[in-house]
């Protein structure tokens, strides 16, 4: 405590909860920027997270997820990550994405990226650099979409704000390849704190794939945040690949913030991690954007995997399609809170969400909530959601044809996957994930 | 065109008057004095007593619920008076006894009794501020060993099969309102029906808030034993008062097997005025319980009326083969707020479920659907069906949907829809063409859209919903 205060943290109070306390140990004494917006940004996360409560299954937005678990291991930030070399990681390349970022623990990899030959009008830098170079549109982004104010893991990962990844794409620019932003899991009992800013500048076109992975099967904690910033007009596809170790805890944050007429595509796929969580919450601030949502949890074993997206209508004519499904085997459990909400005078709003469920075992466990808000009359809001295990009709027409009732089993379960992989446009990935389905597929059977 | 829209939602509170009867009315406030006063008055047996003071000491540990989607000022429990009884002139021994004022009043409210009764062939337990004044067609009920009366007759004459059931379905511990109607209740109705009987007639009751800030917490029983079935109805209306009153009711539903249990409301409660002030919080716990196997309860609803409406109408699917059903209209308009749904709670196997729910806001109102469908792990084969919809009229109410689904066996299937549209210009225009004003043209869609919770309303309060609505929202329009 002396030293942090010697440090000149005001802020340095102990933390009201104690597992905060235990995470925020040593991110006091981590130095200054030079940069006095992103030290008051930091110190008010700082605040933030000294006055928040790990939550419990007592409040709402929690109620169906237990986190008790995390808070039995002691996780510490990582100030050092191994050396790996490409060796380590080469089977989670994408060979269609010649440009990347790899974090490993959450540390900048320089040896691990590939940032040579970057198109004209399209940044990729890890954020500790890119500050000294575009501080100026960087400025008025970071750290002020993801709130944090009520937020205890995302106030986390903003005390810890130090470096992450940037990407800019310059006005009417095109990204020709997708950028991959690598995240490596090294190390056991750390705590990472990954931080994404994605700014598409007006009319710009972009591909990001953000991607969590594990090398060993060792507990650790992933509590990332992105934002992505689309000006008008500007196109953004997002892939987020969820795919830590088994007995991990991932909880991330994502940010959207929308222009005039943007396009956003959300894919997310969550396949890892013992609990994992991702807010996503996509604001429309410019009349007649349009989004697409699309998220596939595939659990089994004992796994919970929660998604809560918020998707808000501030501003008319925005559109908005969300399917949302869950593949849930064993004893697994999956959440799903869609909120969506038409603010007044969002008129003429058009927004469909789905969330569907296949339960495979009879421990399966799913608890949905499609939530919509509507405060404009002149809009077309509906939503559905479905629970239930294979149709017995749709298995007996293939047994009809000819197929066994294990690949009629099998290929039903790849095709209630393959509607939302298939929509990725990086075609490895596509072929990779379906496989990855139908691997879950055959040991359910 | 949308301001003609505006207009149409407009249309004064027909059913705004007090009647001045001279009332027994206990000091504001509550402790365990007036809960004993209140015990005492109905010369109610000890264990009863017992079972409100067990309610009232749970309810000093609980905290209002703030969870639902409605905002009011806190309420103040000491600013209520628990028990207001109107002094009958006379002991009562026939219908043509009955306090002509009160009589008067259901005239204004466009129930003769009477004629409702006989000619109709509805028996009617009339509830007016808390105690049963008048029961017709008592007798013919009891010819076929139904007992249909108050919760005080009830108690008097039954204790027995009240005590067996009464906290049965809604425990004093369930939520803040239950514990508090639980501790200071004064009246409700009570309906038996034995092994194997159908009711002959439609069983009804008109509940009535009468003595200003007086909250009226009603109590209903409804049993029906192996193979009954029973159809009941109630309706409600308020006069109109400035202060808010509270009206904090428990209903309590109980099917065994292949007993069969239908139960329609419409509730028309003051509003409150355009701008908020007065009118009804309509704060009830509502649940049925299919205890049996094949048993089947439907709650019917229309919510036209209170300031705040926070009602779940439930069914606990216990028993095997066992079904429930919620079809509901609520209108909510100027100020007006409604949290209400439902949950269907699988607990037996191959229990089916269905939940059809019509949200109409209009003015500035805000009206939300919360609903749970919960399948347990042991509920094999349970089947579940939820349609919401909701229409808005102008631009300046909300309409909210809050469908929670948990799902803990994979052979159930659970299917939610929901919808949110608006009376557009073009159908008006369409109406118009074709020589129908706007007025009917809104009340033609509305009824259009309500029609399938209307067709499960029995035929006479199928047509005094449609009027309802209508008149809600009747306006200026030539």
């Amino acid at each position: 405590m002396g030293e942090e205060e010697a440090a000149g943290m005001s802020t340095a109070v102990a933390a009201k909860h104690p597992y905060v306390e235990a995470l925020l140990k040593g991110c006091t004494e981590l130095p200054h920027s030079p940069l006095s917006w992103l030290d008051g940004r930091r110190a008010a996360a700082l605040e933030r997270a000294n006055a928040l409560t790990i939550p419990t299954t007592r409040e709402e937005e929690w109620r169906f997820t237990d986190i008790t678990p995390l808070t039995r291991i002691p996780f510490r930030p990582g100030r050092s990550a191994p050396r790996l070399t490409e060796r380590d990681i080469a089977r989670f390349e994408t060979p269609e994405a010649a440009i990347r970022l790899t974090f490993v623990d959450g540390v900048f990899s320089p040896e691990l990226s590939a940032t040579a030959g970057l198109p004209y009008g399209v940044l990729v830098k890890n954020l500790a650099a890119g500050l000294e170079t575009h501080c100026v549109p960087v400025e008025p982004h970071l750290a002020r979409h993801a709130a944090f104010e009520r937020d205890v893991f995302a106030a986390l990962n903003t005390c810890y704000l130090r470096d992450g990844a940037l990407v800019i794409i310059a006005r009417n620019q095109d990204c020709p390849t997708p950028v991959h932003l690598l995240f490596v899991a090294a190390q056991k009992e750390i705590a990472s704190y990954p931080r994404c800013l994605v700014i598409a500048e007006a009319g710009s076109r972009c591909t990001l794939i953000e991607d969590y992975v594990a090398l060993g099967e060792d507990a650790y904690f992933s509590d990332p945040v992105t934002e992505i910033v689309l000006g008008d007009g500007a196109r953004v596809t997002h892939v987020k690949l969820q795919r830590e170790a088994r007995s991990a805890f991932h909880i991330a944050t994502c940010a959207v913030a929308l222009g005039k007429d943007a396009e956003y595509a959300s894919h997310t796929v969550t396949l890892g991690a013992r609990i994992s969580r991702y807010n996503l919450s996509v604001v429309q601030q410019g009349e007649g954007a349009r989004a697409r949502i699309d998220g596939l949890a595939l659990v089994s074993g004992r796994q919970l995997a929660d998604t809560h997206s918020f998707m808000d209508h501030a501003r008319p004519a925005g559109k908005c399609v969300q399917l949302h499904k869950c593949i849930i085997g064993d004893a697994a459990h999956a959440v799903f809170n869609g909120r969506i909400v038409v603010r007044p005078g969002a008129q003429l709003t058009d927004a469909a969400q789905e969330s569907r469920n296949l339960l495979l075992s009879g421990t399966a466990h799913v608890d949905t909530k499609p939530q919509l808000e509507i405060f404009a009359d002149d809009v077309r809001c509906s939503h559905g959601a479905t629970v239930g295990q294979l149709e017995q009709e749709q298995m007996f027409y293939l047994r009809s044809r000819g197929l066994s009732e294990a690949r009629a089993h099998n290929l039903l379960i790849y095709a209630f996957g393959a509607e939302i992989i298939d929509r990725i446009p990086v075609p490895s990935l596509v072929a990779q994930l379906g496989r990855t389905v139908l691997e879950q597929a055959q040991t359910a059977a | 065109m949308s301001a003609v829209l505006e207009h149409l939602v407009n249309q004064p509170y027909k059913h705004g008057f007090v009647t001045p009867v001279e009332a027994d009315t206990a000091p504001k406030g509550l402790n365990e004095d007036v809960i004993r006063l209140i015990s005492g008055k109905k010369k109610e047996p000890q264990w009863l007593l017992e079972f409100r003071l067990k309610a009232y000491r749970h309810w000093l540990t609980m905290q209002q619920p703030h969870w639902a989607n409605v905002r009011h000022a806190e309420i103040d429990f000491q600013d209520i008076i628990y028990y207001s009884a109107p002094i009958p002139k006379k002991k009562l021994a026939s219908m043509d006894e009955v306090d002509p004022e009160l009589l008067r009043t259901f005239e204004k409210l466009g129930v003769p009794m009477h004629e409702r009764a006989q000619l109709a062939g509805v028996a009617v337990d009339v509830i007016f501020d808390s105690v049963s004044v008048a029961t017709t067609y008592k007798q013919k009920l009891a010819e076929v060993g139904i007992l249909f009366c108050s919760m005080s007759e009830a108690v008097r004459d039954h204790p027995d099969l009240v005590l067996r059931h009464l906290g049965t379905v809604v425990p004093y511990t369930d939520n803040f309102y239950a514990a508090l109607n639980s501790a200071v209740f004064t009246d409700g109705s009570f309906c038996f029906i034995p092994r194997g009987v159908k009711c002959p007639m439609e069983l009804s009751t008109y509940f009535r808030i009468n003595t200003q800030e007086s909250g009226q917490f009603e109590r209903t029983l409804i049993v029906a034993e192996e193979g009954a079935s029973v159809s009941y109805l109630e309706g409600c209306t308020a006069p109109k008062f400035d202060t808010n009153q509270l009206h904090a009711a428990v209903v309590e539903l109980i099917a065994l097997d292949d007993a069969e249990i239908k139960y329609s409301t419409v509730q028309n409660w003051y509003a409150g005025d355009e701008q908020g002030v007065g009118g009804v919080y309509n704060f009830v716990t509502k649940r049925g319980l299919c205890k049996g196997a094949s048993s089947r309860i439907s709650w019917t609803q229309v919510e036209t009326g209170s300031a705040i409406t926070w009602k779940y109408p439930s069914c606990v699917l216990l028993g095997d083969n066992s079904s429930g059903e919620f079809y509901s209209v609520a209108l909510t308009n100027n100020r007006q707020q409604a949290d209400t749904g439902t949950k269907m709670v699988h607990i037996g196997r191959n229990t089916r479920s269905r939940i059809i729910s019509k949200g109409i806001s209009a003015g500035r109102s805000n009206n939300s659907y919360r609903g749970l469908v919960r399948i347990g792990p042991k509920a094999e084969n349970a089947r579940n069906y939820s349609q919401c919809d909701s229409m808005l009229i102008g631009s300046h109410s909300g309409a909210n949907t809050f469908p929670y689904i948990q799902v803990a066996n994979h052979t159930a299937r659970v299917e939610h829809e929901a919808t949110t549209s608006k009376i557009g210009e073009d159908q008006l225009f369409y109406f118009a063409q074709r020589g129908i004003g706007a007025e009917e043209a809104v009340s033609m869609i509305i009824n259009g859209f309500c029609r399938d919770v209307f067709q499960q309303l029995p035929m006479e309060f199928a047509v005094e919903a449609t009027k309802l609505l209508g008149l809600k929202l009747e306006g200026s329009v030539g």
